[in-house]
């Protein structure tokens, strides 16, 4: 039975071939490690992040009366509302933590060098899209916590002098976050940021098969030889095949990440309900510590702690652009960052920096 | 040219960050604006009565009124008081409205503008009566005090009050008859602590809770022993399906807990047999 | 051998009972609600509210009031104020609905006319059989 389903199939598409050239004969670098699954844990983060989102589409209820009450009904009326909303909290931030880790890997072994530039910056471009859906997705309960950290975080464009006010209008649809803001956020989180994400991410996939998937400095005997200056498809003849090898690295740490999801809703379940996410947005009422998720909080404490509102921003343009262009800027040809004391340095000093600032911005 | 690039904004980062002043700064320009951050009110009654220039005795009472439950609802001095609280010149006219400090004799019809229910029942009760007739007995002031009104409790009725114009037992009587509903409301006021700290949003129990005890309290100002004792079953019954619905949340935070445990299990236990089966075969 | 098709065994059960694990909560998740608590209505006779007068009933468990208002006909709103829960009563002689506990004030179609509340009541689905009322 499942032969003949096979044979059709292989006259229509080929499918001995696909699976042999996608699958059993794509090879791995012999010395690749476990930090190469972390893109694709993060692509199964957006996967769990689509279909719990699709189940809170269909009882959450998009205006500023009655988003507030639909999302407790989600989480107490509804059979297994909770699960899905859970899953849909947790796992976002879950994400944005795998997105980070896998970021900090790829700088770290240096796989963002040439050919390779190009998936650097669709990363970083994914990396904004996340964020956006963080950021959108967060004022959706309408709680005091969203309403207040979404005043915050859209005031931000004020300072910047001419086109800031108009910005942060057309951001916020007025004056104040209102149901227009509400409404506008959620046709974003729900209708453009998706496939923008999908099309980045295919981008960036296409990308990884089609240059070859890039060898880690460490422990290969020899370098190999850089600059290229034609087309050159990376492949591995002497590793590992991706089907099994790999696929259960894949499968490992798929299974790692949902655990981990899991223990969080299991023994923290209010980790990230503080007191203010547990009651309705008022308008009238600012609670006393407002600041943003944990991802933002970093260039939040530093708009906080430049003087120059307008200078503060440009850093940040400045430094983000840096951050999205850095294969442009470190075409040194050395992968190996061990090898490198002067970028391991600033690496670490930048590093070191950002968590300082996030620990600052919580307060 | 890059490493220049990037060294002058690591330089230009630095002295950026030693500098001071900015959490007031921050304050001003993203959360004073009046699209960001709550409206002050203005109130003229306010800024008079706690400035220097008042004498000590009127000085004291808007710190007195800050402390209070009605503060906390924004229950302000005209809503008692009237006159203007937004124009100075006319707070404290005729024309807006201003009563005055109300004597004793006037203190439960000015309280009762908008607690009526319980101005109702007193006035049918023995201390009503008392005030009516004689012009001496207990007001709402006497047990409530006058601006830092605090929620009721039961230790509002104690021996050194309530001991003032007759013995303490007809005091005590009332006490006990209370006692079992108020106890009881005291345990629902815990566990709902307790749903909010697990993140539940409790408004519709507290509205419960709210309801059925401000009929009780409201009861208690007949002075009327046996009609409290006769009512007390009504509301440990209404007071006992707040409970229930309680328990029955708290039951289910638990079985929620159990089912995602359950769930991370199967996770853990799939990726521990993934990694045996990675593990090449000992052949 | 036996130790790897032990293994593969497993996975497929726990990766079974994963999958049933979530299938269980999707359906019951999207599955209409078992019967909307099918509103008992209430029946009251015509003859049992004289113009100007009202009576107080209870519909789905909400206590609630049905006026017969002089020159406006017959309205049923529920009882419960929107302020703090307490229940209204009705105040003849100024024709309006009063709450005790704070002095919200409602005219008798239910809206606010001072107070506390920030609502205004929620007014029942009434109509006229005969001679007969039917709420709900």
């Amino acid at each position: 039975m499942w032969e003949r389903i096979k044979n059709w199939l292989e006259v229509r598409i080929g499918l001995d071939d696909l699976v042999r050239s996608q699958v059993t004969d794509y090879r791995v670098p012999k010395n690749i490690n476990i930090f190469y699954t972390l893109g694709f844990v993060a692509a199964i983060g957006y996967l769990i992040q689509v279909l719990s989102g699709i189940m809170l589409l269909i009882h959450y209820v998009p205006h500023p009366d009655h988003a507030f009450k639909s999302v407790q009904d989600i989480m107490l009326k509804v059979p297994f509302g909770w699960l899905f909303r859970q899953m849909h909290v947790v796992g976002s931030n879950l994400m944005i933590a795998a997105i980070g880790l896998h970021m900090l890997t790829v700088f770290l072994m240096g796989n963002y060098k040439r050919p390779r530039e190009l998936t650097w910056v669709g990363g970083a471009l994914l990396l904004l899209v996340t964020i956006a859906f963080g950021f959108s997705g967060y004022l959706l309960p309408w709680t005091q916590l969203s309403y207040w950290a979404t005043t915050v975080v859209t005031s931000i464009p004020t300072a910047v002098p001419v086109v800031g006010d108009v910005v942060a209008r057309v951001l916020r649809g007025g004056d104040q976050v209102t149901g227009t803001t509400l409404s506008r956020f959620f046709a974003f989180h729900v209708s453009v940021l998706p496939p923008l994400f999908l099309i980045l991410a295919g981008m960036h996939v296409f990308l990884i098969k089609r240059i070859g998937i890039s060898a880690t400095p460490f422990g290969l005997p020899a370098e190999e030889k850089r600059p290229w200056t034609e087309y050159h498809k990376k492949s591995h003849a002497d590793g590992y095949p991706y089907y099994p090898r790999f696929f259960q690295m894949d499968m490992l740490m798929v299974m790692v990440y949902l655990a981990l999801m899991f223990f969080l809703i299991t023994v923290a379940p209010n980790l990230f309900f503080p007191e203010e996410a547990t009651v309705p947005a008022d308008p009238f009422r600012t609670p006393p510590h407002v600041h943003p998720e944990w991802y933002l909080l970093a260039p939040y404490q530093m708009l906080r702690i430049i003087p120059n509102k307008f200078l503060g921003i440009i850093i940040q343009l400045a430094l983000f652009l840096l951050f999205l262009l850095w294969p442009f800027f470190d075409t040194e040809k050395e992968k190996n960052i061990m090898k490198r004391p002067m970028l391991r340095v600033l690496f670490l000093f930048a590093f070191v920096l950002w968590v300082i600032l996030m620990f600052w911005g919580g307060y | 040219m890059r490493y220049l690039a990037l060294s002058l904004m690591m330089v230009m980062m630095l002295p950026s960050f030693a500098a001071a002043g900015y959490q007031e700064d921050f304050a001003r320009e993203f959360l004073s604006k009046t699209w960001a951050g709550e409206r002050i009110e203005e109130n003229a009654c306010i800024d008079c009565h706690s400035s220097d220039q008042m004498k000590p005795a009127f000085r004291e009472i808007t710190d007195e009124w800050k402390k209070s439950w009605h503060a906390k609802n924004n229950v302000f001095c005209q809503d008692c008081h009237g006159g203007d609280p937004k124009d100075p010149s006319l707070s404290m006219t005729h024309q807006r409205g201003f009563l005055g400090a109300p004597d004793a004799r006037q203190v439960p019809e000015f309280c009762g503008k908008c607690h009526i229910g319980i101005l109702k029942n007193y006035l049918e009760s023995g201390h009503g009566k008392a005030l009516r007739s004689t012009g001496k007995g207990p007001n709402c002031v006497v047990c409530h005090g006058s601006h830092n009104v605090q929620p009721a409790n039961i230790e509002i009725i104690n021996e050194q009050r309530c001991s003032k114009c007759h013995s303490y037992e007809r005091a005590k009587v009332m006490k006990q008859a209370l006692f079992l509903v108020e106890k009881k409301a005291g345990e629902i006021t815990d566990g709902i602590k307790a749903l909010r700290r697990a993140g539940i949003y409790t408004a519709e129990q507290e509205r419960a809770l709210f309801n059925t005890q401000a009929e009780f309290r409201t009861l208690f100002h007949t002075v009327d022993v046996s009609l409290v004792n006769e009512r007390t079953d009504e509301f440990t019954r209404k007071l006992g399906a707040i409970e229930r619905d309680i328990r029955g949340t708290f039951i289910e935070l638990r079985s929620r807990k159990n089912f995602s445990a359950f769930l991370m299990a199967l996770f853990s236990g799939m990726g521990v047999v993934i990694f045996l089966l990675s593990r090449p075969p000992n052949k | 051998m036996k130790r790897r098709s032990f293994l593969k065994g497993l996975l497929a059960f726990l990766g079974t009972t994963t999958l049933v694990s979530f299938v269980y909560p999707i359906f019951r998740y999207l599955a209409p609600p078992a019967g909307t608590e099918t509103s008992k209505t209430v029946v009251i006779a015509k003859r049992d509210i004289p113009l100007g007068d009202a009576r107080e009933i209870v519909f789905n468990n909400v206590p609630a009031i049905v006026l017969n208002r002089p020159g406006k006909g017959l309205i049923a709103v529920s009882r419960v104020c929107t302020h703090l829960g307490c229940l209204v009563q009705y105040d003849a002689a100024n024709m309006r609905l009063v709450c005790p506990c704070h002095a919200g004030i409602y005219d008798l179609e239910g809206n606010i006319v001072s107070g506390p509340p920030p609502k205004p009541l929620p007014k029942l689905p009434l109509r006229v059989e005969g001679e007969t009322i039917v709420i709900g």
